[in-house]
């Protein structure tokens, strides 16, 4: 498990830098953690009411998983402007244009993320097609909550908290793994 | 005062306590009510049945049919009488529009199918689509409140 914190973080680095040169803003991690819980048992990292645009990709290859990325609302527009090059506080309702372009801020950093873990840990993983909801988090988390639940009880639970330097938004990557096939692929890792 | 029903939870309640579950998705609300003596149920189920319940305990109320066989039996023991009970079913939806999920539209389907064999009236609905939802329900007046982001 030790092993696996120091590659999370590394991968959450990279993740960041990548998130960071998209936006050409200064993006610094904060929350990292890597832990196995009961995925009914997930606590919700912001309330549940509040609006945020999630990112969704299944994760296929040798773990089956979930990554969703979150921004919360005032997050998500400000991302949006910096994206598709508007004044900033111009978005005040996403288009199909910042939907789509979430969407592939996402793919990037799940990617990057993927990337790091995979190579590590010799590994195949896949993301899939990203989808996108804007909506309350607990009505989007839960969905995939359940969708996990149907295959596996447990998982390995990786948390990344995103900083946006100087103004305090923050973004959230959460990736949910099958902690059996996880441990039968890299075994001393866990 | 309200009673949160958290996912996979079932609650039992009279004035002056309301029922309420909170951002809702793909998740059914199940609502139960006697108007009689105005006892109210409410179960936040995950799943349907199918082809799941054999890994699980029986009375594992996250899945649709144990949560109402419990809601049913709860409400009798409360006062409730089986033949005054009145359904409504909040939920059921897939928040992401473009991902292939039945999981919402199972648990409608799933629930309906369980009213019927138990002879329970579905006197209301406000289920599917792509919208997550809030819901609060009056034991006194037997209202359902839903509230969305629009």
């Amino acid at each position: 498990m030790d092993k696996l914190q120091e590659i999370n973080k590394e991968a959450a680095i990279n993740a960041s830098n990548a998130l960071s040169k998209l936006i050409d803003r200064q993006v610094s991690v904060g929350i990292c953690k890597a832990e196995i819980k009961k995925v009914a048992e997930l606590s919700p990292l912001i309330d549940i009411e509040e609006i945020v645009a999630g990112i969704y990709l299944p994760v296929k290859g040798a773990v089956i998983g979930a990554a969703l990325l979150i921004f919360p609302k005032e997050t998500a527009f400000t991302l949006s402007d910096l994206l598709v090059r508007r004044e900033p506080g111009t978005t005040r309702k996403l288009t199909e244009l910042d939907k789509s372009a979430l969407k592939e801020t996402g793919n990037i950093i799940c990617g990057t993320y993927f990337a790091v873990l995979a190579n590590t840990l010799q590994i195949k993983l896949i993301e899939q097609v990203p989808n996108f909801s804007f909506d309350m988090f607990g009505a989007i988390i839960t969905q995939i909550i359940t969708e996990f639940a149907q295959n596996a009880e447990e998982a390995l639970v990786i948390e990344l908290e995103f900083l946006f330097k100087p103004a305090t938004l923050k973004g959230y990557l959460l990736l949910l793994l099958n902690v059996d096939e996880f441990r039968s692929i890299v075994g001393g890792a866990l | 005062m309200n009673i949160e029903v958290k996912m996979g939870d079932i609650a039992v309640a009279q004035p002056p306590s309301n029922l309420a579950a909170s951002a809702v998705g793909s998740c059914l609300i199940i609502i139960f009510y006697d108007p009689g003596p105005l006892i109210g149920a409410m179960a936040h189920a995950m799943l349907s049945t199918h082809s799941l319940a054999a890994k699980h305990q029986l009375k594992d109320t996250k899945y649709i049919d144990p949560a109402v066989d419990e809601m049913i039996e709860r409400m009798l023991a409360s006062g409730a009488k089986k033949g005054n009970l009145e359904a409504r079913l909040v939920g059921g939806a897939n928040m992401f529009p473009a991902l292939k999920s039945d999981i919402g539209k199972n648990n409608v389907l799933s629930a309906k199918k369980k009213l019927e064999e138990e002879g329970i009236r579905l006197i209301g609905e406000c289920v599917g689509g792509s919208i997550g939802r809030s819901v609060e329900f009056s034991t006194t007046t037997g209202v359902v409140t839903v509230k969305t982001k629009f």
